[in-house]
């Protein structure tokens, strides 16, 4: 591979030092071309790109689920009245003929053991066929509620509220688990780099009041990172100081300063994280009429991926124009971008939390020896 | 990847004193330095994997532990209210048999069906709002409950058994909020662990098949990359044991154990399919099957690890392998370009 990689780029290169002037224009199409191909290709695997991937596949993925659903919901209202209608059998078969009608006590003990097998069917339909009572039936694979199925496996969420029951909806959905879960993993990482990056650039734009005096500081003490600081808020002083000190050199060299060097505190990312999720839960409670509490419990179980799936926001309380349940929709935006904002965090807080280690190796191996 | 870096460079470090105390413990053996190499040795140990492994099944012990006595005292009035549905119901199928004459079976079975009716939509009422078919006490068993902390702190969450007080909430996030880093942590230590042996295994192996059919040739002392086939025969495997040891014991079909596997060891956990959690046969034997669940679980999360560390570097070289294979076909067609053009120029 290496060698013949080797050999066409000499002969490609013995190709355009013989080709005349004339040949440029059409070199410039060729160019063109394949120019082209390559932003596309770049592009689908930019930021952009990739959100519209994920997304196309997880609509795609709803439409495949509903369609492959659809049938199931009748069956399981059969199982219901079929398991309603042999208790009652068997409760005739009991009165009538088999037990002394004279006997309350008798006759009160065989109902109750019959009555308990039903009442368990009646729980197992509703636990884990997705039975909701027969009026209320075929709204959980409504467009959105698929939408959510679909986002909930390939984020390995898996809320559970809505499973498929039909074998090849199974089979579906493993498949579709092993292509979407890399998929989503590319895009946690392309987009928590894109917003790791602009946060760094904000916080050093805005929070550090970074601009043209912090550069001429910089240059003129670069060593003396503590008196150059002394002026800024206390909480600030340390990070600049720490980040300067750390790519010193680097940072001296651009004429530009560059805010990627900025190391962002740990608190701050994890106030993110925290306002975040408080946000959702307020969000939610008002929408969802439930406590804060709850609220707060389902944004965290949802937003690190263990997805109970006993708390799941209603699809009925925000409804489109025609008619289509959006709250779903609402908590399928959420959670990505949740995710993205988790991922952009931990991004952060990497390099920080390797320097304290660093730090704290350190110190402790200074304590060794200093007491030694 | 962090963690792993951090644990690899104490262990490194420990070491490195290690070797430097035991040169001073020849010069001069006090008691302080021993005890102090002790402690080190025990945070190396933590650190390593074993310590790791034993961490993370202490943790999940512990919190088994708390569940059970947050959860497992609780009161439950919607068991008390099924129960007066149930006895309501009975009340209405007696009124029904003395009312209606025994003989007349059409209007003795409508009026049975009636009264069921109700009962059954008391029923769905109550389960939606939280009832879940068990007795007091029997959901929080102690293998259930571990189960539980597993299935928070892999992130997987079935959500067959959920806290329902407001302490048991706030234990889970708190819980998972510690637990999720020890558990990365086991993730990768583990996955190195396992891609370092399986690699050594999977050289022997090949340097043994080489030498049996070249013995004289010269064998070239190159790193041998593990190709992920390997990796995915491996997880299939293990896939499978798991589809045929849940099948045998629960009852269900290839296809369904299957679906257990998969989104399980994904770490997707939706729930439909637990072993032991079946409340139509419950059985005694399901409390051994969960802590066997525990088992297949914790190896199966270490073996994705595995695969996860030595498909990484595959996949690393098959990209690279990619762009440089594309750089060429567009060179090759830019070339192929330039020739017709000149051609054609020279025509």
């Amino acid at each position: 591979m290496e060698r013949k990689r080797g050999g066409s780029r000499r002969s490609y290169s013995g190709g355009a030092g013989g080709m005349g002037g004339g040949g440029r224009r059409r070199k410039a199409w060729t160019e063109q071309c394949k120019d082209y191909v390559r932003n596309f290709v770049a592009f689908m695997f930019s930021n952009i790109g990739i959100i519209g991937l994920v997304i196309g596949y997880t609509i795609a993925g709803s439409f495949m689920f509903m369609a492959i659903e659809k049938e199931s919901v009748n069956t399981r209202v059969d199982q219901v009245v079929k398991a309603r209608n042999t208790t009652v059998a068997n409760l005739w078969q009991a009165t009538c003929c088999t037990i002394n009608l004279f006997s309350e006590e008798t006759w009160r003990n065989t109902v109750h053991v019959e009555l308990l097998a039903f009442q368990k069917s009646v729980v197992n339909a509703v636990q884990n066929d997705g039975y909701e009572g027969e009026q209320l039936n075929g709204n959980r694979w409504s467009f959105s509620g698929a939408f959510l199925y679909s986002l909930s496996v390939i984020t390995t969420i898996g809320y559970g509220n809505v499973a498929p029951r039909t074998e090849w909806g199974k089979l579906a959905t493993i498949l579709y688990a092993i292509a979407g879960m890399p998929l989503f993993l590319l895009y946690l990482s392309n987009i928590g780099d894109l917003l790791a990056k602009s946060f760094k650039w904000t916080y050093a734009k805005c929070c550090l009041c970074r601009g043209c005096a912090r550069r001429r500081r910089q240059m003129s003490t670069a060593n003396n990172c503590s008196q150059a600081t002394g002026s800024d808020s206390a909480g600030a002083a340390e990070d600049s100081c720490s980040s300067r000190e750390t790519s010193a050199s680097a940072s001296v060299s651009d004429d530009d300063d560059d805010p990627q060097t900025v190391t962002v505190p740990i608190t701050l990312c994890l106030a993110i994280m925290v306002g975040y999720v408080y946000g959702g839960a307020v969000l939610f409670s008002r929408w969802e009429s439930w406590d804060l509490l709850d609220g707060s419990y389902f944004c965290f179980i949802s937003l690190s991926t263990i997805g109970f799936g006993d708390i799941v926001p209603r699809d009925d309380k925000i409804t489109s124009l025609q008619g289509v349940g959006l709250s779903f929709i609402f908590c399928s935006m959420y959670l990505m971008l949740g995710m993205a904002l988790i991922a952009m965090c931990f991004n952060l807080m990497q390099e920080e939390v390797v320097h304290k280690f660093r730090t704290c190796g350190d110190v402790l191996r200074r304590i060794v020896r200093c007491r030694r | 990847m962090r963690e792993s870096g951090g644990g690899g460079r104490m262990a490194r470090g420990s070491a490195r004193s290690r070797g430097s105390s035991t040169a001073a413990s020849v010069r001069s053996s006090n008691p302080r330095q021993k005890v102090r190499d002790c402690c080190r040795k025990l945070v190396a140990f933590m650190c390593t994997q074993v310590g790791v492994g034993g961490l993370v099944v202490g943790y999940a012990i512990l919190g088994a532990m708390g569940f059970m006595s947050i959860e497992g005292h609780v009161e439950r009035p919607e068991i008390e209210k099924v129960a007066q549905k149930r006895d309501a119901c009975l009340g209405d199928l007696w009124r029904v048999t003395t009312r209606e004459n025994v003989f007349n079976k059409t209007a003795w079975q409508l009026g049975a069906a009636k009264a069921l009716k109700e009962f059954q939509d008391g029923v769905v009422t109550e389960v939606r709002a939280g009832y879940d078919g068990r007795v007091q006490g029997d959901s929080w068993s102690f293998p259930a409950a571990l189960m539980f902390s597993l299935s928070v702190f892999t992130m997987i969450g079935y959500g067959n058994m959920v806290p329902r007080t407001t302490w048991g909430k706030i234990a889970t996030v708190v819980y998972a909020v510690f637990g999720i880093p020890l558990y990365v942590l086991y993730f990768m230590n583990m996955g190195k662990v396992l891609a370092q042996t399986f690699r050594w295994l999977y050289t022997k192996a090949y340097e043994c098949s080489m030498e049996d059919r070249r013995r004289d040739s010269d064998s070239e002392p190159a790193r041998i990359i593990v190709p992920s086939t390997a990796c995915l025969w491996v997880m299939g495997a293990y896939v499978a044991t798991g589809t045929v040891m849940f099948a045998e014991w629960e009852n269900w079909n290839y296809l369904d154990s299957t679906y257990f596997c998969v989104t399980s060891l994904c770490k997707i956990g939706i729930g439909d399919f637990v072993p032991g959690a079946n409340i139509l046969d419950s059985r005694s034997g399901h409390q051994t099957k969960l802590v066997i669940n525990f088992v297949y679980l914790l190896l199966g999360m270490g073996l994705m690890a595995m695969c996860y560390n030595l498909m990484r570097e595959v996949v690393r070289v098959k990209m690279r392998e990619l762009k440089s294979d594309i750089t060429f076909c567009f060179e090759d067609l830019r070339l192929r370009a330039v020739a017709c053009y000149r051609r054609n120029n020279a025509d």
